[in-house]
């Protein structure tokens, strides 16, 4: 994939994390607290928010929770390492059931109750869980691309 | 319409469980790109085939789960909004109230803020319905699940063709 494709995938994703920490962005910036309900709701869209899953800063807190948080933090980590490097990690089943398992077993154990919610993990399996999933989006974006400049 | 009509089960499916908030904090934003991918594997056992789902049908798929998930989520929202005359925003606006209270704004532009919740809570209390409201979740709903189901179908695409490429292998 050219950089400039590169380039616009990673500002959609800076700007969608950037979206998740609206609240502290918002403190300098105070006209925009005006959209923040029209933010909030829009993050509703992809997370439950449960206040007691969000991660609490010390300008505000998320907008959508631990786990979400995670993946798409994974999601943008992997995509700025991808404007200076092209990763060519080959996509696999096993990688994607690898970096799927900790994310639904941690899911899995909180609702069964065998062990309490912990933000800690929630973000780590999500970070873990966002990563590969960038992998297959870069992916399918790139035979997308390719697949309409063959036309 | 027909050659669509998995999409149209899946964006139903994903519609229903937006509203329902169980399912909802369970499946939390996963829903929309799994909505996507169930509709491809209809699609595919519907019309068998040995080629590969191309990046394009699989795009084009799951933009139409999130179209149809936006239009059934926003009609049951409304539906809902409208009998019950109370929603997700009704409730969570007194903490919105006190976090725009704590905020560091001059007090014109917190007075205004507040005017535009206090509109909109009334307006849902009294009649059901807000019009602010209703366009906010039109244009929102619209456009993110859009974007959610459209990336849903490509990263769909992208697992159903690694599966024929192990089964092949095998």
């Amino acid at each position: 994939m050219k950089l400039r494709f590169r380039l616009i995938l990673f500002i959609a994703l800076l700007f969608w994390a950037a979206g998740i920490f609206f609240e502290c962005i918002a403190l300098p910036f105070n006209p925009l607290i005006i959209g923040y309900p029209f933010v909030y709701n829009t993050f509703s869209h992809v997370c439950h928010q449960d206040p007691d899953k969000l991660i609490n800063l010390t300008c505000g807190s998320t907008l959508v929770c631990a786990r979400c948080t995670g993946i798409y933090l994974g999601l943008l980590f992997n995509s700025t390492i991808n404007i200076f490097v092209v990763l060519k990690i080959k996509t696999s089943l096993k990688l994607l059931a690898l970096c799927t398992v900790p994310m639904a077993l941690d899911v899995l154990f909180v609702v069964i109750n065998i062990y309490p919610y912990s933000k800690a993990v929630a973000f780590t399996t999500g970070l873990l869980f966002g990563s590969i999933l960038f992998l297959y989006l870069y992916d399918g974006l790139n035979n997308l691309i390719v697949e309409i400049q063959n036309r | 319409m027909k050659k669509y009509i998995s999409a149209f089960v899946a964006g139903f499916g994903a519609g229903v469980l937006h509203v329902v908030p169980v399912a909802k904090s369970f499946a939390c934003c996963l829903i929309l790109p799994v909505a996507s991918f169930i509709a491809l594997l209809l699609d595919k056992k519907a019309n068998p085939t040995y080629e590969k789902i191309s990046m394009k049908k699989g795009a084009k798929f799951g933009l139409i789960t999130g179209l149809y998930a936006a239009l059934f989520g926003t009609a049951f929202d409304l539906f809902i909004t409208l009998i019950t005359k109370n929603n997700d925003i009704v409730s969570m606006l007194p903490e919105l109230q006190k976090m725009i209270i704590a905020f560091p704004i001059s007090e014109g532009l917190r007075t205004e803020v507040l005017n535009i919740f206090e509109h909109v809570r009334n307006d849902i209390l009294q009649y059901g319905f807000s019009f602010t409201y209703t366009f906010s979740i039109i244009i929102n709903n619209t456009v993110i699940n859009s974007i959610v189901g459209t990336i849903g179908g490509l990263v769909g695409a992208q697992v159903i063709n690694q599966r024929m490429n192990n089964r092949d292998n095998t």
